[in-house]
């Protein structure tokens, strides 16, 4: 795979979710870090492993959290947050500091293209359009 | 002097007058100390309960007490110091003590030299209509509280099924990307190559649902799904699995909101038609072009999807023949028609399925 190879942490409480994600992220060539299932867990992970993306889903195993984990991951600097979430109407105006939302269900293909333009626009790769299946931050 | 001796019988037929006058009316002299009441007529009498000796010599303000509007009282001196006719309803009290209100005329009576002479009123009680007024005004209040009432549980019904709906709605998109997640990783783990390959169509059928879904709650009226919206997310995925040198993809499909039952069923026809094209017609290296086009005619959908390739497949235990049957199973559910022409070479999927009345117009 060309193309900056991105940490990843995943945000995300379900299991089989996080790990097909896992499995998509390494043959798109990035690397996944880690997978959090609770907001204090995602808080953790990300001050420990410093990741280039977090992919942050709402709804966590202790409630609808994600919206603090993205403001505390996205001030954090050198990583990016992006939603994955079923929820999108639970994102404030400002998106928490994160830069999209990818609306679940997602497709292989969307996470693939956001991942491309992330890379593009913030970790020195090659610059991608916006790409299609994902709400950019205002 | 004639005229004056001329004046007195008139002045007593006005007086007769006054006196038999069903109108309760007082006249008071402001030229003495206190503006005294000087003539008070029978009428006057009866609806304040006081003798007539009881009232004359003595000013108005009798008449007041504890409920009288000070503001009222205000604008009555005030016209009074002022030389002003006026007209106020206010609130005054019988000998007995019970209240009243009285609709008042005040008029100040001036001679030829425009000298004020006297104070002429004119009382009316209005209590019975006062107190209708205020039962139609306490009522009006009492149906404005209900209707707001009504608004509030309504407006709480509402939010709860609102937020109901966003709850289920969430629901079925996180479990539809679950279960798309556990094909795919089925799929990952297969060690034969047809079965991952079914496993993978299986996860493609999946997405089209998928997306279906993230459609449909997705505009304001959860009742219509768009078409064109479907097709266009659709031609992404289905350009992103193909060789674009190789295989041509064209999409013409017009704004068509179909109502939310059919969505799912039409969405997975869509794809079965579009991906049988995509896959089977073309095998080996073989280059050509697949278009997907919809319409309305006539409160029908017409839906084709054609192909420059390989031409149809009269095996039926062929790859395609699951896909197929699919086909064909959803355009019964849709009460349609379905036709597969040769083209030679390529096929022609010809789909009819009827819109019920007024929803076959085009979207925004």
């Amino acid at each position: 795979m060309s193309g900056v190879a991105l940490r990843v942490l995943i945000v995300e409480d379900e299991v089989f979710i996080a790990l097909e994600l896992e499995c998509l992220l390494e043959e798109a060539g990035h690397v996944p870090v880690g997978v959090a299932t609770r907001s204090a867990e995602a808080i953790a992970l990300a001050r420990d492993l410093a990741p280039d993306v977090a992919l942050v889903d709402i709804h966590l195993a202790d409630g609808p959290t994600g919206v603090a984990v993205a403001q505390a991951l996205s001030a954090q600097a050198g990583t990016v947050v992006l939603f994955t979430t079923a929820n999108a109407k639970r994102v404030p105006p400002d998106f928490a500091g994160a830069v999209g939302i990818i609306a679940k269900p997602y497709s292989e293909r969307v996470i693939r293209a956001a991942l491309a333009y992330v890379a593009g626009r913030y970790h020195g790769g090659a610059a991608t359009g916006a790409p299609d299946g994902v709400v950019l931050a205002p | 002097m004639t005229a004056r001796a001329a004046d007195a019988p008139q002045a007593a037929s006005f007086l007769a007058a006054f006196q038999a006058s069903e109108a309760p009316m007082v006249m008071t002299d402001p030229h003495r100390a206190d503006n005294p009441i000087v003539f008070a007529n029978p009428a006057f009498c009866r609806l304040t309960g006081y003798a007539p000796d009881e009232v004359v010599g003595r000013n108005c303000r009798f008449l007041q007490g504890p409920d009288t509007d000070p503001a009222a009282v205000a604008r009555v001196r005030e016209a009074v110091a002022l030389g002003e006719p006026l007209q106020i309803d206010i609130l005054n009290y019988r000998k007995d003590g019970h209240p009243f209100w009285n609709s008042m005329t005040l008029t100040p009576v001036r001679d030829e030299d425009g000298t004020l002479r006297s104070y002429f009123a004119v009382l009316t009680d209005v209590t019975r209509a006062r107190q209708a007024e205020r039962a139609l005004a306490r009522e009006k209040d009492g149906l404005a509280q209900d209707i707001e009432a009504r608004n509030r549980a309504l407006q709480s019904a509402l939010d709860q099924q609102t937020a109901l709906l966003h709850e289920v709605d969430h629901r079925v998109k996180n479990n539809l990307q679950v279960i798309s997640s556990l094909v795919l990783l089925k799929a990952r783990r297969a060690r034969d190559a047809a079965c991952r390959d079914v496993l993978r169509s299986m996860a493609d059928r999946i997405g089209a649902l998928a997306t279906v879904h993230r459609l449909l709650y997705s505009l304001s009226d959860v009742a219509r799904f768009d078409l064109r919206d479907f097709a266009d997310d659709f031609a992404a995925e289905l350009e992103a699995g193909i060789d674009p040198d190789r295989i041509a993809l064209t999409v013409d499909v017009a704004a068509v909101a179909v109502p939310a039952s059919m969505a799912a069923p039409l969405a997975l026809l869509v794809h079965e038609l579009s991906v049988n094209a995509v896959r089977h017609a073309f095998p080996g290296e073989r280059h050509g072009r697949v278009a997907i086009t919809a319409r309305v005619h006539d409160e029908r959908l017409i839906l084709e999807v054609r192909d420059d390739g390989v031409g149809l497949n009269p095996q039926s235990d062929n790859p395609e023949g699951f896909g197929r049957d699919l086909v064909g199973m959803l355009v019964r559910q849709l009460r349609g028609s379905l036709a597969f022409e040769d083209l030679n070479p390529g096929t022609r999927a010809h789909v009819v399925l009827p819109l019920g009345p007024g929803l076959a117009g085009a979207g925004p």
